[in-house]
């Protein structure tokens, strides 16, 4: 109790757990999410959920807040055994969550979200009044929003703290968040937590389910950890390490460290560069500027990081060096030839990869079969294809060998390859794209969803790439990642390259200055184009 | 297990209805039995009536392949009816020449009723859900504008149909006529074409995701077009062959629905050409009971209301067969 009771909360000795879970399981077909699982949320904590993709986090909390019925097992809040059949009763009792993909009408305000759907909100109220209401619940519970602003036009970091604000404002006294640091910059992350923990402060509680160490060790008073559908350990805070959470997660010990050395024998860096942009612009889908005179270059045998926060203008980055975007200027070079206006099967005929940022609507037809889907590179050449024929079980074979490159156990071939786990598909995408990146790789958010042992299989692919001679290039939000791994990192910031930095020698205060859109002191390494 | 109590409520629901009607369930099931697949010509009214289900229902499931919804089978059956019925009786010539010839001018037919909604789509996004069921109409009205009007049967008395078309698909069994055999082979070859080519297997997946087919570079929009079209090419044809084959005269209401009766074939088969042979075969059995029992003095509406019935259950039967019943404990208060 000794971490729990460092909190201002005082508890009285006797008083039950806002939150005691006991014995949860819940079984999908041929799937154990949760087997026999026991929690316990003390008021003026926040308790971390620790565990990789698929412990069964998620279905933990959607039990306890009344999206699935568990299977077996007690809710026991305040000391009350309770059944939630829907998040309204959950909320009813006090228990809120704020998922990892909000849940706002865009087009509304953030007044009318916040009273939208709320037994409370007046049955007939003026716009201004539901807005002086909200004021009064943001200054009340200290979370600063804009009453009168359209939820489409905030960050996301403000349309955070309006899932937040309403999940308070219906007097939730535990608030779960999924994820929630995954859509915001490093400042962002911190203001999150200095009004987490103003709010824990006041007797409530908070479940934090999160992949990160780092902030779990930062943010957390106590850490449950799952593995497999089972809990693991829960542990105080202060008895943790990044290594003894790493190998509770997953059963053996993980090292994220600097990935830059070279094996012996490894491909030197190429003297001209495999990739190449020049004052390069293009448009995003609504056809607003995304990308404004972006110049880069990537030699083989090397790994060029872009760091940033997401949407700004990344995406767009990797679909023009992959040919899935056209670009509205500047010049685009592939092994020194001009490749702008070329084809993405044409980028891909000549040896570069790309990972998707959003796998199952760009590198994968989730219907279809894990066959159909792993031969996507790579079906117009023999085996798979003989002539205009396309051989089934050629298909499976290549699949299968892709697979096993993978170690993903898949059980049937033929069944559509949405039923795999996220990690599984990415890491099904990645070694389908490295045996096309010949020359180059793209990869966008690759560990974005993943857990920390399919990251580290990630990184080795890039690695193993990179010592191969191959020109990669990184884009990722994880800025650990990014210093272990690139030998230079862009950052970029409106569709700008706020600078180009060492990756052995930068820090994280510097890219974050970058990343927040002010240009560092001392002046960037070449910007590359000459 | 679901589609077995499916069909069992469905039948369970039509004898209420026929008793309710006033007619003794019981001995009209047997009838119904015993003409459909006790008599030789039962079988034969089946067959004739599963191979335009077989090929509009292949239509639609073509189309679905690519990710396009053809509601427009309809309209293209009768294009390929008028077309055929056109060439047939204005073209002198042998059977020979003209039967291969009102085949191709039905299947073109039937692609130039879908070549509008299919550019639409292709070029300008608009809906082929909304072209293609609107050209049915269009399709409806000018097949009963030209059997009651200029194409009158001048020596005939029949009311509202062109004179018979003077050739005919050769039979094979019976009134059974070589259309059947042919619309098994065109839904083979088009299942085999889809899976064992690799233009297939780039219209399957450009057709599951259109964003992964431009990741891997497959030429979206000319696939749709061509398979769009293809598929109004074998509505097309289905329509051809019930002119020469079944009915050898056009009239309105030749379709008999088999335009939108290939959209619930097509659903039921569930993506698969070759499950559209079995969702073919449930609907023509469904469909020459339904006969029978207007031959027994069923009235028509009561007939439709059990063939509305059967239909219903069969497609709610269908989509549970999916699910697994897994009991759950409730929860305790």
């Amino acid at each position: 109790m000794s971490a729990a009771t460092n909190t201002a909360a005082g508890r009285p000795p006797g008083t039950p757990p806002i939150v005691l879970l006991k014995g949860i399981c819940k079984y999908f077909p041929g799937v154990v999410a949760n087997q026999s699982i026991d929690l316990e949320v003390l008021s003026g904590e926040i308790h971390a959920l620790l565990g990789e993709n698929g412990a069964g986090k998620s279905t933990l909390m959607n039990i306890l807040t009344g999206i699935y019925q568990p299977d077996a097992g007690e809710i026991i809040v305040d000391g009350y055994a309770k059944a939630f059949a829907s998040p309204v009763e959950a909320i009813a009792a006090g228990i809120g969550m704020v998922h990892q993909h909000f849940k706002l009408v865009h087009a509304f305000t953030v007044a009318e979200n916040i009273h939208l759907g709320w037994g409370e909100t007046p049955a007939r109220i003026s716009a201004q009044a539901l807005e002086v209401r909200t004021a009064e619940l943001a200054s009340a519970l200290n979370l600063a929003v804009k009453p009168d602003a359209r939820v489409e036009d905030l960050s996301t970091g403000e349309q955070q703290r309006v899932e937040i604000l309403r999940v308070l404002a219906r007097r939730a006294r535990l608030l779960i968040l999924d994820e929630p640091t995954a859509v915001l910059t490093p400042s962002e992350a911190r203001e999150l937590f200095k009004a987490l923990r103003e709010f824990v402060s006041r007797g409530n509680a908070v479940v934090f389910i999160s992949h990160k160490l780092d902030e779990v060790l930062e943010i957390s008073d106590r850490i449950t950890v799952l593995r497999g559908g089972r809990k693991v350990a829960t542990e105080e805070t202060g008895n943790c390490t990044h290594k003894s959470l790493a190998k509770l997660m997953v059963g053996h010990e993980i090292v994220l460290n600097d990935l830059r050395g070279r094996a012996a024998g490894a491909a030197l860096l190429s003297p001209q560069a495999v990739l190449s942009l020049h004052e390069v612009s293009a448009h995003d889908d609504l056809g607003n500027v995304a990308l404004n005179g972006v110049s880069l270059e990537v030699r083989g045998g090397e790994i060029l990081g872009i760091a940033g926060v997401a949407g700004n203008g990344q995406k767009e980055l990797s679909q023009v060096l992959t040919g899935m975007r056209p670009v509205a200027s500047g010049r685009i070079e592939v092994g020194e030839k001009d490749f702008t206006g070329k084809s993405a099967e044409q980028f891909a005929a000549f040896g570069v990869g790309h990972i998707p940022e959003d796998r199952l609507h760009s590198g994968l037809a989730p219907a279809l079969s894990v066959t159909d889907n792993a031969v996507m590179r790579e079906y117009k050449k023999p085996p798979v294809s003989v002539g205009s024929w396309f051989r089934p079980r050629a298909a499976t074979a290549l699949a299968e060998t892709i697979a096993a490159a993978a170690s993903v156990a898949v059980p049937d071939f033929g069944m559509p390859v949405r039923n795999l786990s996220g990690g599984n598909q990415q890491r099904l995408v990645g070694r389908r794209e490295m045996r096309i990146a010949g020359k180059g790789l793209i990869a966008a958010y690759p560990s974005r969803g993943l857990d920390v042992g399919a990251i580290n299989t990630m990184m080795r692919y890039f690695v193993e790439l990179r010592d191969a001679g191959c020109a990669v290039v990184l884009i990722s939000e994880e800025l650990e990642e990014l210093l272990n791994l690139s030998d230079r990192i862009a950052v970029m910031f409106h569709g700008r390259i706020m600078g180009i930095v060492d990756g052995t020698s930068t820090d994280i205060e510097e890219i974050g200055l970058l990343m927040g859109g002010k240009p560092t002191t001392n002046p960037p390494l070449s910007v590359a184009a000459n | 297990m679901a589609r077995g109590l499916a069909i069992v409520l469905a039948l369970v629901c039509a004898g209420l209805v026929l008793g309710a009607a006033g007619a003794n369930p019981i001995a009209l099931a047997s009838k119904v039995i015993q003409s459909t697949f006790g008599s030789s010509f039962g079988l034969q009214d089946v067959s004739l009536l599963v191979t335009p289900l077989i090929l509009t229902g292949l239509a639609v499931a073509v189309a679905l392949k690519v990710g396009a919804w053809n509601i427009g089978a309809e309209g293209q059956f009768y294009a390929g009816a008028f077309a055929a019925t056109g060439i047939g009786l204005f073209i002198p010539g042998p059977t020979v020449v003209i039967l291969p010839l009102m085949f191709v001018g039905g299947a073109l037919c039937g692609v130039l009723w879908i070549l509008i909604p299919t550019l639409a789509r292709a070029y300008a996004g608009v809906s082929e859900l909304i072209t293609t069921l609107l050209l049915n109409f269009v399709g409806t009205l000018l097949a009963y504008y030209v059997s009651t009007g200029p194409w009158l049967d001048p020596g005939g008395h029949a009311l509202g149909t062109t004179a018979r078309v003077p050739h005919s698909v050769p039979e094979i069994w019976g009134d059974v006529h070589w259309g059947f055999p042919l619309a098994i082979m065109l839904t083979l070859v088009v299942a085999g074409v889809l899976n064992f080519t690799r233009w297939g297997y780039e219209v399957r997946l450009a057709g599951s995701n259109a964003q992964a087919a431009l990741y891997a570079g497959i030429p979206f929009r000319r696939h749709l077009i061509t398979v769009m079209l293809l598929s109004g090419a074998i509505a097309g044809i289905a329509g051809m062959l019930e002119v020469a084959g079944t009915v050898h005269r056009l009239q309105g209401g030749i379709s008999n629905n088999f335009g939108y009766l290939g959209i619930m074939v097509a659903v039921l088969a569930r993506g698969s050409a070759i499950g559209v042979l079995a969702g073919a075969a449930l609907m023509a059995v469904i469909l020459n009971s339904g006969i029978i029992l207007q031959t027994q003095g069923i009235n028509t509406s009561t007939v439709l209301a059990i063939t509305g019935l059967i239909l219903f259950f069969t497609a709610i039967g269908d989509e549970l067969a999916h699910y697994r019943i897994v009991p759950i404990e409730t929860a305790k208060k």
